[in-house]
């Protein structure tokens, strides 16, 4: 898990003094809203690095065009406990096959770790005033899980020998 | 019954240990409470109106004697002495200091138990049959299905942030001791005309402020798709569920709001993850999984009888006392193997709670399991106790030493064999008092002829409209409710679980305003002189009841009115 802070973050929003700036140059980096991005990939250059940011209620499937050309896609938790952005990120890794980049924004706090890690996030923003070292320990309480993941979708019971008890 | 293999015990003690850090952060004040409630609830730790509450997981309602010692001596070490059983057959403590919880999941985890998920918008404990694997009326053991879904549903990364809880009860008998339509996904275990095992599966029902049966959305789902298929069902939930009001959020609603469209989504879904998903195959369950499942349900050593169409009679002795031969007819069940009965311990007694019992009565229960019923119990769905394996010759023998432990009331399916919520006394959600009610209920019906000449109702009582005494399923259903401060009750009528015997699952229908505390146990024989009154024959309680309809039942209890009809003057 990538932790990502304002100084080693590569990506950044294109806002201006009213939010999000509809009308923008291609600049390597930028990381747009759903809507900035609609505006400007048919003209985005080849190659120029791009990410998008999704609210929790977008239809992953909608990008899936685009997804080849997206560095990395942001998804939001606009609370820690709503649990929908844990959908789109299992489903644009195990359905999509999106390789990039995902990165979890909002309201996001160690005890979620697990979580992310194992339906496909790759980076987060935790949340100013939580304790990176305690979000490493909550990654490694559970060495193996019953059910499959974005790692290995297969539960274990696929994973092993039917013989062992 | 399930043995942990090493792989669970292991996955016990990390979460044990997770949460253990989870606790150390909140009491040191990295973590929040706000936060550390999410994370408590996901393993049974509420707090309620006195101390915390702690509600421990009894998958599918299988005990053996050593949890239910140790069970026990938690109540001993760190509660008051005593315990409650749930109508999800799980087990709550209310006393215990939150400082000392980490130590109680240790405690739990050393014999194979735990709080995950019974708590929390996430998918919670599994519930079945009190009968599995003993119904004489099995079609197919749901045990080893329930332990698939126990595993594949324990946490489960997606699913563990769902817009509301997530219920999940599963029957394999021809009988439903579940009541399956009133869950978020009932299972119906079933063979088809191949003799092919599968699933009819049901969604969307519920109880609280919008009763809702559950919609049969497939017919027969050939058993190993079912992980993927309830994946598909939860998935569509999790992104299409509403979470802008609580009391909308469960997918009852969403159910309800899109109708076919939900079952085309998630039909949809499940093809999806079938054909487009990387491994999207993988979760369905192999015969290999199903076999190794099955072996840990072996029968228990020395069990010797075959499985059997008929039942042989229970031998009667000579001069056969009346309470014991009562103690035959209600607390002692068919079974399907030549030789042996479950039997009924009865946690319903003038004096306690519906559903409690003490560390010492949970004791003696563990030590008839172990002297009567090869150290096995269930927890069934009515918060009583249950010996699946009594051999019928040693009958008597637990029925004189079940007297003895205060277990041999001869209630089960009686209108003293209430359902009851812990209610205002414990509960902080709760509007209203249910123990007290459930008391003087008990105190009044306590003629047990008269109980006999009444015959099976099934009387529900919740403290509030969350329905955790499932009012809305009781032929006669008792809801606190709240106004001005005081406490109020609304009755219901002839409401269903789902049995053969109460019809396919229903609400009751409310009889009027609400009753006065004092007026609910008048109200409550009113109604049942109403229908000794009107019954044909030997016509059950139900059936009279949806044969003249309710009019005769709400004239009764409406006559009773005292303090209500004072407020009303």
């Amino acid at each position: 898990m990538k932790f990502i802070t304002r100084q080693t973050d590569p990506w950044h929003t294109v806002c201006g003094e009213d939010g999000p700036i509809v009308t923008l140059t291609p600049r390597a980096h930028s990381l747009l809203t759903l809507l900035q991005w609609h505006s400007v990939r048919s003209h985005w250059p080849h190659g120029m690095p791009v990410a998008v940011a999704l609210n929790n209620e977008t239809d992953v499937s909608d990008i899936v065009n685009d997804l080849p050309r997206l560095g990395m896609v942001s998804l939001h938790f606009p609370k820690w406990v709503d649990g929908r952005a844990y959908s789109q990120a299992r489903l644009l890794r195990a359905r999509h096959r999106y390789t990039g980049e995902i990165r979890a924004v909002g309201e996001v706090v160690v005890d979620m770790m697990p979580l992310l890690h194992r339906t496909g996030f790759d980076a987060v923003v935790l949340r100013g005033d939580q304790v990176q070292a305690s979000a490493q320990r909550a990654l490694d309480f559970f060495p193996a899980h019953y059910q499959g993941d974005t790692h290995d979708n297969h539960p274990r019971f696929a994973r092993q020998g039917p013989a062992t008890a | 019954m399930y043995a942990y293999s090493d792989f669970d015990q292991q996955f016990i003690q990390q979460r044990a240990a997770q949460f253990r850090d989870q606790l150390h952060r909140n009491l040191e004040g990295e973590l929040g409470e706000e936060e550390f409630r999410a994370l408590r609830l996901q393993n049974g730790w509420y707090i309620q109106r006195h101390a915390p509450m702690l509600r421990v997981a009894v998958p599918y309602g299988e005990l053996n004697a050593c949890q239910l010692h140790a069970l026990a001596d938690i109540a001993t070490r760190f509660d008051k002495g005593y315990a409650h059983f749930t109508t999800r057959q799980n087990v709550q403590y209310n006393w215990i200091p939150l400082v000392q919880s980490a130590d109680v999941m240790d405690a739990l985890a050393k014999v194979q138990m735990h709080g995950i998920q019974t708590s929390g918008n996430c998918i919670r404990n599994i519930t079945s049959d009190c009968f599995a694997g003993v119904a004489a009326d099995e079609v197919v053991d749901p045990r080893p299905y329930c332990e698939i879904l126990r595993q594949w549903s324990t946490l489960h990364p997606e699913f563990a942030f769902l817009p509301r809880k997530f219920k999940i009860a599963v029957s394999g008998a021809k009988e439903d001791r579940a009541a399956i339509g009133w869950h978020d996904i009932g299972l119906q275990l079933l063979k088809n005309a191949q003799g092919e095992v599968g699933f009819q599966v049901q969604v969307g029902g519920g109880m609280g402020r919008t009763p809702v049966i559950g919609t049969v959305i497939r017919d027969f789902l050939p058993w190993h798709q079912i992980l993927v298929f309830i994946e598909a069902v939860v998935r569509v939930y999790n992104r299409f569920g509403r979470r802008d009001n609580m009391y909308k959020a469960r997918i009852k609603i969403l159910v309800k709001a899109e109708g076919q469209r939900f079952i085309d989504e998630v039909n949809r879904e499940f093809q999806q993850i079938l054909e487009k998903d990387i491994d999207g195959a993988a979760h369905l369950i192999p015969q290999s999984e199903l076999d190794r499942v099955t072996a840990h349900f072996r029968l228990p050593l020395g069990v010797e009888g075959d499985v059997v169409a008929a039942q042989d009679a229970v031998p009667m002795p000579a001069q056969a006392p009346l309470a014991y031969i009562r103690w035959l007819e209600r607390n002692v069940h068919a079974h399907q193997r030549a030789g042996y009965r479950c039997v009924t311990l009865s946690l319903k007694r003038a004096g306690q709670a519906p559903g409690d019992a003490t560390d010492v009565q949970m004791h003696a229960a563990a030590d008839l399991a172990e002297r009567y019923s090869h150290s096995e119990l269930r927890v069934s769905h009515d918060q009583n106790l249950v010996l699946p394996w009594v051999r019928v010759a040693n009958l008597h023998a637990l029925w004189e030493a079940a007297r003895e432990a205060s277990f041999a009331t001869p209630n089960i399916g009686h209108l003293t064999d209430m359902i009851a919520c812990p209610g205002g006394d414990f509960c902080s959600l709760a509007n209203a008092r249910s123990i007290p009610i459930a008391q003087a209920i008990t105190e009044r019906f306590d003629d047990l002829d008269e109980l006999l000449d009444i015959g099976d109702i099934d009387l529900h009582i919740s403290g509030c409209i969350n329905s955790c005494g499932h009012h809305h399923s009781g032929h006669i259903g008792i809801l606190g409710v709240d106004k001005d401060g005081a406490e109020w009750y609304q009755i219901t009528l002839a409401g269903s679980d789902g049995s053969t015997q109460s019809g396919p699952a229903l609400a009751g229908k409310v009889i009027g305003p609400s009753f006065a505390a004092d007026e609910v146990p008048d109200v409550i024989e009113a109604v049942v002189e109403a229908y000794r009154g009107h019954r044909v024959a030997s016509e059950k309680f139900i059936d009279t009841l949806k044969r003249v309809g309710l009019e005769p039942f709400k004239t009764a209890a409406n006559a009773v009115r005292r303090t209500t009809a004072k407020a009303a003057a």
